[in-house]
């Protein structure tokens, strides 16, 4: 398979200024093709600021807003993964992650899990998507897109890989907190996102690409330290800490099938299993009988 | 307990006397600490529209740590500190302040808040605004106007100045509300309000505090000889300590008594954390309203068109 040229723009977002992010995303599209990036990956919210609170509402853009489509127009023959605020018909708000492609959305990915505990007040201002799934891309293999604490939860990583993406995609505003010297980057955050990172990898013999964001919204200031995880769990490359730029990243997209025939945890894995403990487990907690549709076999299930 | 100790001083390998006590859960890298507070400090004040900052000097390691930070986020030139005494001040208090203002090569002023705060309490058998009543008000009280009456000075010299007020506070006496509301703890943001005093030492050993500042003991500087310390019956390491594992680390009493603390410490600390709620948090706002500020309106400080032109 031929190598692949990936582009991790760790930016520094204005919050709530709309107009001042499209323009910053096309200088940077722009600089990515000259630097001949098959993938470019923007940050979390990269087009609005992450600590947007009321103002959520007044940068929203709907799926076929001429602005993205703008966007997706000058990312022609990249692949480019933009995030934003996502207005859908019925006026829900959605922190979202669009794969842009041949000028067009080809996908989006709604953020599934909404951290509203801890510094973090998500769920007041949008609502959670419904839908995991993988994506084909021009790049000839399938994409799975996710937003910063859809990785907190196994079950996204896992499903992804399941439904065929041999690149995992982060999309983060991850905020640094937890100084601590014991760490080893002194800091408690990016500590556990690369212990995660290298774990889904291997776990999921997949690439992992994982973009933060920089700069500062308010009180909270966002570490970067964007990152390309091989198939076997090593960093292929790792952003510095807090510094705004644009990182090209070259991997072998051979590497994932050679890790798969070598270690063939994907082969092995037992959705079905998994499956079927599942709606125990529901059931259990519902106090309600396993529904007859879990005794069946998953062969059956449409997938 | 370790001893607190500057990295450069370790590496010929023999440690030298140490600067301060360190307990070794508080130690944070401080390269990292460093940055985001000058990020911060750089963020604030563009996002705000403002090129320039003040604040006021007291000689102590708080203010001349904020110093530290501010001449590394805007530059020197950018910045100007307000060396403000009363009559009574510690002599080495304006020497210190003034070591940190030559060290940096920033701007610097001295206004002497004597007449304003004996303007009001009366001096010697003078009485003053305050009439007999205020006569004998004790050190607190005294104490807690003339913080009022540095914030004063500050505000408005922040106008002619076109800076804003960058505030000196430490986490530690923003949690046991060792601080003058409205006073002190006045400012337009707080680069430092996260870390206790020990960090607060960590950072100032690290970015070149001189010595006998990050040395000496701290004062409010209330009255001669007064200590933070023998005021608050604790030293900064225990309490620092016994803070950060009951409010960071979300320890029980139970857990606080068994890792050693003392149960008289736990039961006094945690009512000073109780009894400063208010200090830390923003007046409230009866609801009344369908949309209430910090309640169901709430937008960033810092949003598009927010910054002074």
């Amino acid at each position: 398979m031929q190598p692949l040229r990936i582009a991790l723009a760790q930016l520094a977002p204005r919050l709530g200024v709309l107009e001042d992010n499209l323009a910053s995303h096309r200088q940077v599209i722009e600089a990515a093709r000259k630097g001949g990036a098959g993938l470019l990956v923007f940050p979390e919210l990269g087009l609005t600021g992450y600590q947007l609170q009321d103002l959520a509402a007044e940068v929203a853009m709907r799926a076929d807003d001429p602005r993205l489509l703008g966007l997706a127009a000058d990312a022609a023959d990249m692949s480019v993964v933009v995030s934003f605020v996502e207005e859908a018909a019925d006026h829900r708000l959605f922190i979202s992650a669009a794969l842009l492609e041949d000028g067009a959305v080809r996908f989006i990915h709604r953020k599934l899990f909404l951290p509203t505990y801890g510094l973090f007040d998500e769920r007041r201002f949008f609502g959670p998507g419904d839908l995991l799934r993988a994506v084909d891309s021009r790049l000839g293999v399938r994409l799975g897109l996710a937003v910063c604490e859809d990785f907190w939860h196994l079950a996204v990583p896992e499903t992804l890989a399941l439904d065929g993406a041999q690149i995992l995609i982060n999309v983060s505003s991850s905020p640094g907190r937890d100084l601590a010297a014991i760490h080893e980057v002194g800091l408690g955050t990016a500590a556990s996102w690369r212990t995660l990172m290298r774990t889904y990898a291997q776990l999921t013999t997949s690439f992992v690409v994982f973009c933060n964001r920089v700069g500062m919204d308010e009180t909270i200031s966002f570490w970067g330290g964007s990152e390309v995880i091989s198939p076997s769990g090593e960093a292929v490359f790792t952003a510095p800490l807090f510094d705004e730029g644009l990182y090209f990243v070259d991997i072998e997209l051979g590497d994932v099938r050679r890790e798969r025939i070598g270690l063939p945890l994907l082969r092995d894995e037992r959705p079905e299993l998994h499956l079927r403990e599942l709606r125990r487990i529901l059931a259990e907690r519902t106090e309600m009988a396993i529904d007859e549709a879990s005794e069946a076999p998953a062969e059956t299930e449409p997938s | 307990m370790v001893r607190g100790a500057r990295p450069e001083s370790d590496e010929s390998g023999e440690r030298k006397d140490q600067l301060f006590e360190l307990p070794p859960e508080l130690a944070i890298d401080t390269d990292v600490a460093r940055r985001v507070m000058v990020g911060f400090i750089r963020n604030q004040l563009r996002q705000a529209g403002f090129g320039r900052a003040l604040l006021g000097l007291s000689g102590g390691i708080d203010s001349a740590l904020v110093a530290y930070l501010v001449a590394e986020a805007i530059g020197p030139e950018s910045m100007l500190c307000l060396l403000l005494p009363y009559r009574t001040s510690s002599r080495e208090s304006v020497e210190h302040a003034r070591l940190v203002v030559d060290n940096l090569a920033c701007a610097s002023d001295i206004v002497d808040i004597s007449q304003i705060v004996d303007g009001y309490f009366g001096r010697d058998r003078e009485l003053g605004a305050g009439g007999a009543a205020v006569r004998e008000a004790p050190p607190l009280r005294r104490g807690n106007f003339m913080a009022r009456a540095r914030m004063s000075v500050l505000y408005d010299v922040s106008v002619v100045w076109g800076g804003l007020v960058v505030g000196t506070g430490n986490k530690t006496e923003s949690l046991i509300g060792y601080s003058t509301l409205f006073g002190d703890s006045a400012c337009a943001f707080n680069p430092i309000g996260d870390l206790y005093k020990s960090q607060v030492r960590q950072v100032a050993a690290a970015i070149g505090v001189p010595e006998e500042i990050i040395r000496k003991a701290p004062s409010a500087d209330l009255w001669p000889g007064q200590t933070d310390e023998v005021e608050a019956g604790f030293t900064y390491p225990e309490l620092d300590r016994l803070l950060f594992w009951m409010i960071d680390k979300r320890r029980t009493d139970d857990e606080l008594l068994s890792m050693g603390f003392a149960p008289a410490a736990i039961a006094r600390v945690k009512n000073m954390v109780a009894v400063s709620e208010f200090k830390r948090q923003v007046p409230p706002v009866a609801k009344l309203g369908p949309r209430t500020t910090g309640v169901d309106y709430l937008y960033p400080r810092r949003r598009p068109g927010s910054a002074r032109p």
